[in-house]
């Protein structure tokens, strides 16, 4: 089985996104990216009550 | 992005406050009352536009007495907070005098949490007497200095932090102190020159 994933090819275009989407928001009023931000930001806080790992657990994860 | 930027202040108007936004900014003004504070990593990133979540917020205070932490510790336990690590109030001193770091969160939760540990070393010292304070609507803030945290992200090395020191570079060249800059990576040991950080 061969797996067709170059992760330099991927990390270099992820790098070309991030030079991007920088160029974006500094070229939008605040209330443009901060809004859509938003919307991405508190819907990871929305499902931050479905994390299911005990604190000790969680530790554990972290601390490896 | 409009910033405004004044000695040691930057100011951040007419940005959507987010609920992490929300969150951080409950905690820090508890923890201000007791300590000075400085938010390093990730969470920095984030209050200027990167469009990513994090687990918990880095975050590096100036050392407290015991009885000090203790009334911290109450303070905490009233509003609605718990310490993730599984040790009473003294424990949890012991934990941070020794270097080590302490989680919490709101009561029922995990995620988001509030990673504390003392000033350590050299870096967390320069972060915390130099730190900048972000000013949005009615809140602040305080973050460490860009010129550290850029080569900071480099140091961390993953993939995710290298993309957090672009972004930081691209949002910020204009704007900081190149030639800090410059220092800190040599201090550091990191090279941003393949990443288009130029210093």
């Amino acid at each position: 089985m061969e797996l067709k994933f170059d992760k330099g090819e991927n990390f270099k275009e992820r790098l070309e996104f991030v030079h991007y989407y920088a160029e974006w928001v500094k070229r939008v009023p605040n209330e443009v990216w901060s809004k859509q931000q938003a919307e991405l930001i508190d819907s990871f806080m929305v499902n931050a009550i479905n994390f299911k790992m005990t604190p000790e657990k969680y530790l554990e994860m972290v601390n490896k | 992005m409009e910033l405004k930027y004044e000695p040691g202040k930057i100011k951040i108007e007419n940005k959507v406050f987010t609920a992490l936004d929300e969150f951080v900014s409950d905690f820090m003004k508890l923890l201000e009352g007791y300590t000075d504070y400085v938010i390093v990593s990730g969470y920095v990133v984030i209050l200027f536009g990167r469009a990513r979540g994090t687990e918990d917020i880095d975050t590096i205070i100036r050392y407290m007495d015991k009885d000090t932490f203790t009334s911290f510790y109450q303070r905490l336990s009233r509003e609605g907070y718990y310490f993730l690590n599984p040790e009473d109030v003294n424990g949890l001193y012991e934990m941070l005098e020794e270097g080590l770091r302490v989680r919490i969160a709101k009561e029922d939760t995990i995620i988001p949490n509030i990673e504390l540990k003392f000033v350590k070393d050299d870096f967390d010292r320069y972060s915390i007497d130099n730190r900048l304070e972000v000013v949005i609507g009615e809140k602040h803030l305080f973050i460490s200095p860009i010129e550290l945290q850029i080569p900071y992200k480099l140091y961390l090395g993953s993939d995710k932090d290298i993309e957090d020191a672009v972004y930081l570079w691209d949002i910020f060249k204009g704007e900081i102190d190149v030639s800090l800059l410059g220092r800190f990576m040599k201090a550091l040991n990191v090279r941003g020159k393949e990443y288009g950080i130029e210093v």
